[in-house]
């Protein structure tokens, strides 16, 4: 499901169903020679959680990407996240991103970082067929989370 | 001498008209634009989007075949690309929805190995019969919806989804 008005009639009603949370986490880096590798991973991020909404709606909410300056502190982003999380019943929370820097931080459990392909020059069947691809790394790793812990 | 020039009467008359056709004019474009743009847009509910899949090479094993079509919301058109499990019975194609009855994921044909000739849903373990009728005991209430299929010159082509009529 999407975080829209209609997508959060429906999960209010099917929580116990809707039981993951999906953030997609966007750097951006709006320097001249920066900006363009910046567009380009936020693209590819959003059409990835696109593709993974579509395949998991029932049991996905994808909520709007969280955008940060290159500069933003990444610890007390996943602070604030993470308490307004808490008001929530989502048994699985994932967090989605390009930007290497969480890499290194073990403030959220559940980051999945995939390197962003360059996605925008590609024709639109190839970049499905790439996007697909993309598609059949994570969702094992979201199997996996499921039957883990439910 | 002065019979050229344009009098204070003269000017005001042009630039008031011109002015006043401007104003007309933006009102009349949006209007028109109503008047035209739905028209334009209206998309019969018959169409039937051509797909690259052969219809020789369908059979009895129910296999996804793409198609993609343009789609405006609001202000934002995007090109969607949905899929259909396609499958042949007798000499009849029968294209499944494969949007979940439940709440709306993705099946896949033998997505479960325990039950290879089923669709099954990843997400709450769904499971439905080739047909699309839902299997009691799991989360969905109804069968899968159904398009309308064609063969186009030898290919599959894709059309309204409707109820299921197979159940
Ligand atoms: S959405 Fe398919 S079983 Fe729940």
């Amino acid at each position: 499901m999407h975080f829209t008005s209609k997508d959060i009639d429906q999960y209010v009603g099917q929580k116990e169903y809707v039981d993951t949370a999906v953030i997609p986490l966007i750097e951006l880096d709006l320097s001249a020679n920066g900006m363009k590798a910046s567009a380009n991973a936020s693209e590819y991020m959003q059409s990835l959680t696109a593709i993974l909404e579509k395949q998991f709606k029932g049991r996905i909410l994808l909520f709007p990407p969280v955008s940060y300056a290159r500069e933003s502190d990444r610890t007390k982003l996943a602070v604030d996240l993470q308490a307004e999380l808490r008001k929530t019943s989502f048994q699985h929370v994932f967090y989605l991103t390009a930007d290497a820097q969480w890499r290194a931080l073990d403030d959220l459990p559940n980051v999945l970082w995939l390197p962003a392909i360059p996605t925008g020059d590609m024709d639109q069947t190839f970049k499905k067929s790439v996007m697909e691809d993309q598609l059949r790394q994570v969702l094992p790793l979201f199997m996996k989370e499921w039957t883990h812990h439910s | 001498m002065s019979n050229n020039r344009v009098s204070r009467r003269q000017f005001l008359g042009y630039t008031l008209t011109g002015v006043g056709g401007f104003m007309a004019a933006g009102m009349l474009m949006p209007m028109v634009r109503f008047a035209v743009d739905p028209v334009l847009q209206q998309k019969d509910a018959g169409d039937y989007v051509l797909t690259g899949q052969a219809v020789s090479e369908i059979t009895e094993e129910p296999v996804r075949v793409d198609f993609s079509y343009e789609q405006v919301d609001g202000w934002y058109t995007s090109d969607v690309t949905n899929s259909a499990w396609v499958y042949r019975d007798g000499d009849k194609l029968i294209a499944l929805s494969p949007v979940c009855k439940h709440l709306g994921c993705t099946v896949n044909w033998g997505g479960d190995a325990e039950h290879p000739t089923q669709f099954f849903c990843p997400c709450h373990a769904g499971r439905y019969e080739k047909n699309g009728a839902n299997i009691a005991g799991t989360p969905p209430i109804g069968p899968l919806d159904e398009f309308d299929v064609e063969d186009q010159d030898g290919f599959v082509a894709i059309g309204a989804v409707k109820e299921n009529t197979l159940v």
